[in-house]
């Protein structure tokens, strides 16, 4: 069942919860839902999971960004309500009849909702019926597709989620299947296709989407005419609901939604309405990309043969603002700043991911006037570019390291990356520039595994005169760090730089190492070196190094990677992406950037100047 | 297609009808009517320039979760309605406030900006500041231990941004949630911003060599920091954001946004 249902605005005023619902949550969701997902350029992805002591709970939602609404839905993640992106579609299209900026109380859509709930609830419970009820043919299709699905997902779990959660699911969805198929034949199959689809549903809510398109087509038999030829054939429409209404018990219910409407619309028109919703989405938007398509067409028209229409109708649109954005109206310029992205070096998922969070932010939002879709696309991508580079944390190292002063401890620092990113290079250069800011510094050679790393450490160490905490070679580098921290706190100093073997991210045995490492000593800042040339690599390297030190640490809260150190920074001219792909996908921030031979090349991120050079 | 095309026509002989007309007319009225164009340019833009000098407006600034949306609520509608969740956008709002409403005469709005606290979003606040006529820095005083570092060096980056020291834009560090029994009082809430941000001015200052952003520094050197060696007003006040408690910041926001 639904825990909690909630409308606000983006400013942050809850509009409406549902009180039948009042379960008190645990914890708190919803913020932790904007914070780290909705705020992070993650609303993209389709659901959220939610843990906290004693509730596991998933979340979904839903923009209305011309008005900016956010409407939530939180249940329980044992529970796979299929009806919640249904509901929350109706939801948004209901409320937005009635929302009035002005208005900050909607008691009066307790009624709606209750009406809403229930024909999603019925609707849902149709599917599941009409499943093994529908014709062999169109069975056998649709199980093809589920198969496919599953099978991919199958794939992908292979490689990820734990089998624990899993179990838990299978007998919730048996269950539900349990009871909604009478015909024992047929369950059979069914548990099977469901087994699978399980299994999709687990690895992420995309493919929930998918499926319920799925299941869309196997409840509609004409579904496929339709997307085609974008014209409607009422006739068969009404027909096949018919049909689907008789089998249904809850004829009465669905029907009792007419009032609810109170558009005083034709009977028959609200009806079609009700059951034909994806349809008619289909139909507009396939009538507006042949509109956009026409625009382009024209456009490039002007261009060549600088027609005066095309300018015309292009001055005109721009000066009368254009009507709701559309996903295809965002596709093209989406698809040229990927592009351009993607030549600046942004790994190439990220700026996938990216661009349909700045799609699912401007959907539906008005085109104000004298702009083109491209630079609202631009602007908005601009303000998430920027949103996303501003660091989250504090990146005032010196402050820490005060702080951990007074406490009398020593701040440790970790150096972690893979081999040859100048690890020990931009070491030496930290270590330089807290010298330089009255810090006493010592430095622990623990790359216990390259020959000639501990004396190319000592050679920076007799440059800057700091002492060196070293044990020759092949010693366990865990423990050395752990005897280079007593030492520090034994002879006072401030600040130890741990530096560590060079490893790449798919070596279990060294990455087992680093876990020991940072678990056994417990450092204040996990500093991840990467070079800013890596491109598609950033993604996997960094993710592979948080999961790893995730996966193979003992403590309940795992220490992760707190900072990402950017080096070669004077190589890469432009391509600035790996800045870009690195902070997005371990949401730390760039706390040093190195960028150049000398000790005194080490500089601050500047944000601005990234933001500009990545759209430029 | 046609549509546009008769329309393009249409334009061209109207434009053709408008030259004509203009060549008939004799020069002196042509003048005169240059001229009143040109001066009421000018004084809708003086009007412009003026209003500006005098801002009403007021930044509702402070950590996440310390109640600024719920405050900005109380001074435009005097209730909190269902609650709150975290902002993601700027709440903006030109009204009287909720108080006032009731008084008799012609009142001056206030433009009340609520700008989101999560660390993404404080890029947002620079948009706000220029034009703002007070700061309302809101401090959770019940969770104050905990946020302290936080909230201080958030305090500390607007206190030295180059927009607020120039101007002068007074401060108000309002401590929030004091009607629960636990909260902090205002004055240990000052007493440890105080604190903390005479060690973030020992290490922002080492730190400005290398970063350019601060380009003012707090307080007198040598001396412990206190909010009154700033050269802005920073005053400290309570309210409740939850009770409707709120006179003083109403007072604060009438001190510079006179009625």
């Amino acid at each position: 069942m639904l825990e909690q249902l909630l409308i606000f605005t983006r400013g942050g005023l809850i509009l409406w919860t549902c009180k039948e619902l009042g379960n008190a949550l645990k914890g708190s969701p919803i913020d932790t839902l904007i914070r780290s997902c909705l705020l992070e350029e993650r609303s993209g992805a389709a659901s959220y999971n939610y843990d906290a002591p004693g509730a596991a709970y998933t979340l979904k939602w839903t923009f209305h960004n011309e008005l900016g609404l956010v409407f939530v839905a939180v249940y329980q993640r044992i529970l796979h309500l299929l009806y919640v992106d249904d509901l929350l579609a109706m939801l948004k299209r209901e409320f937005s009849v009635i929302y009035d900026p002005k208005r900050t109380a909607y008691d009066d859509f307790d009624e709606t909702f209750r009406q809403l709930r229930m024909e999603a609830e019925a609707r849902a419970e149709e599917l599941k019926k009409s499943k093994p009820v529908a014709k062999p043919v169109n069975n056998s299709k649709k199980q093809g597709q589920v198969q496919k699905v599953g099978f991919e997902g199958g794939n992908k779990k292979k490689g990820g989620s734990g089998p624990g959660s899993d179990g838990g699911d299978g007998n919730g969805r048996k269950m539900e299947n349990g009871h909604a198929n009478g015909n024992t034949d047929e369950t059979k199959v069914a548990l099977v296709a469901n087994g699978k689809e399980n299994a999709s549903s687990n690895i992420g809510a995309f493919d929930v989407n998918k499926l319920q398109k799925l299941r869309a087509k196997g409840g509609k038999k004409t579904d496929t005419v339709v997307n085609k030829g974008s014209k409607v054939d009422p006739n068969k429409k009404i027909t096949k609901k018919n049909r689907v209404w008789d089998v249904s018990p809850t004829e009465s219910k669905l029907d009792f939604t007419d009032p609810a409407d109170q558009n005083g619309d034709e009977n028959a028109v609200i009806v079609a309405a009700d059951e034909g919703e994806s349809m008619m989405d289909k139909e507009e938007i396939v009538s507006s990309e042949s509109e956009t398509e026409e625009d382009e067409e024209m456009e490039k028209d002007s261009k060549m043969e600088t027609k005066k229409k095309g300018w015309f109708s292009a001055m005109f649109q721009s000066i009368a603002g254009k009507a709701n954005l559309e996903k295809a109206d965002l596709e093209p310029a989406l698809k040229a700043l990927k592009d351009r992205l993607m030549t600046k070096n942004v790994a190439e998922e990220i700026a996938e991911k990216l661009c349909e969070s700045v799609a699912a932010s401007l959907e539906g939002k008005k085109l104000a006037s004298f702009t083109r879709v491209s630079s609202t696309v631009q602007a908005a991508m601009e303000e998430a570019l920027v949103r996303i580079l501003t660091p989250r944390r504090s990146i005032d190292i010196l402050r820490d390291v005060h702080a951990a002063k007074e406490q009398r401890k020593p701040y440790v620092v970790v150096f972690v990356g893979v081999n040859g990113v100048g690890k020990s290079t931009n070491l030496a250069k930290v270590a330089y520039w807290l010298l330089q800011h009255n810090v006493s510094v010592m430095m622990a050679a623990c790359d216990t595994f390259r020959s000639g790393a501990v004396e190319q450490l000592r050679t920076h160490a007799r440059r800057l005169q700091i002492p060196i905490f070293e044990k020759g070679y092949e010693k366990d580098p865990a423990i050395v760090a752990k005897e280079a921290i007593q030492e520090a706190t034994r002879n006072g100093s401030d600040v130890v730089l741990v530096d560590t073997a060079g490893r790449m991210q798919d070596n279990e045995p060294l990455m087992r190492a680093l876990s020991k490492l940072v678990n056994l000593n417990n450092p204040d800042l996990v500093l991840f070196v990467g070079e800013a040339l890596v491109g598609n690599d950033a993604v996997d390297q960094l993710s592979k190094f948080n999961q790893k030190l995730a996966d193979l640490s003992t403590s309940p809260k795992p220490q992760l990677i707190d900072g990402i150190l950017l080096t070669k920074f004077d190589t890469i001219d432009d391509k600035v992406g790996a800045a870009l792909s690195m902070v997005y996908i371990s949401g730390a921030p760039v706390m040093f950037v190195g960028c150049g031979q000398s000790y005194t090349d080490l500089k601050k991120l500047n944000v601005k100047s990234i933001v500009k050079t990545l759209l430029k | 297609m046609d549509e546009l095309e008769q329309w393009r026509i249409q334009l061209q002989q109207w434009s053709r009808q408008g030259a004509e007309w203009f060549h008939q007319m004799p020069e002196t009225q042509l003048y005169a009517a240059i001229a009143v164009v040109f001066v009421t340019t000018f004084f809708l833009l003086s009007i412009r320039l003026f209003k500006r000098t005098k801002s009403n407006t007021v930044v509702l600034t402070g950590l996440s979760g310390s109640g600024k949306t719920t405050l900005f609520y109380q001074l435009q509608d005097g209730s909190s309605h269902l609650g709150t969740v975290t902002s993601m956008d700027p709440n903006e709002g030109t009204f009287v406030l909720h108080s006032e409403i009731a008084k008799k005469g012609k009142i001056k709005p206030v433009h009340v900006v609520d700008v989101p606290g999560h660390s993404r979003l404080r890029p947002k606040l620079d948009e706000f500041l220029p034009q703002a006529a007070g700061i309302v820095f809101v401090v959770d005083a019940l969770e104050f231990l905990p946020n302290c570092r936080a909230a201080s060096e958030y305090l500390y980056d607007i206190l030295t941004k180059s927009s607020v020291v120039k101007k002068k834009i007074p401060v108000l560090i309002l401590c929030n949630k004091t009607d629960k029994v636990t909260a902090h009082t205002k004055e240990f809430i000052r007493k440890q911003l105080e604190k903390e941000i005479e060690k973030f001015r020992a290490s922002r200052s080492a730190i400005s060599a290398a970063d350019v952003v601060n380009e003012f520094t707090l307080g007198v050197p040598g001396e412990a920091f206190g909010f009154s060696q700033c050269h802005n007003k920073v005053t400290v006040a309570d309210a409740s954001g939850l009770t409707g408690e709120i006179s003083q910041l109403e007072e604060f926001i009438r001190e510079y946004v006179k009625p």
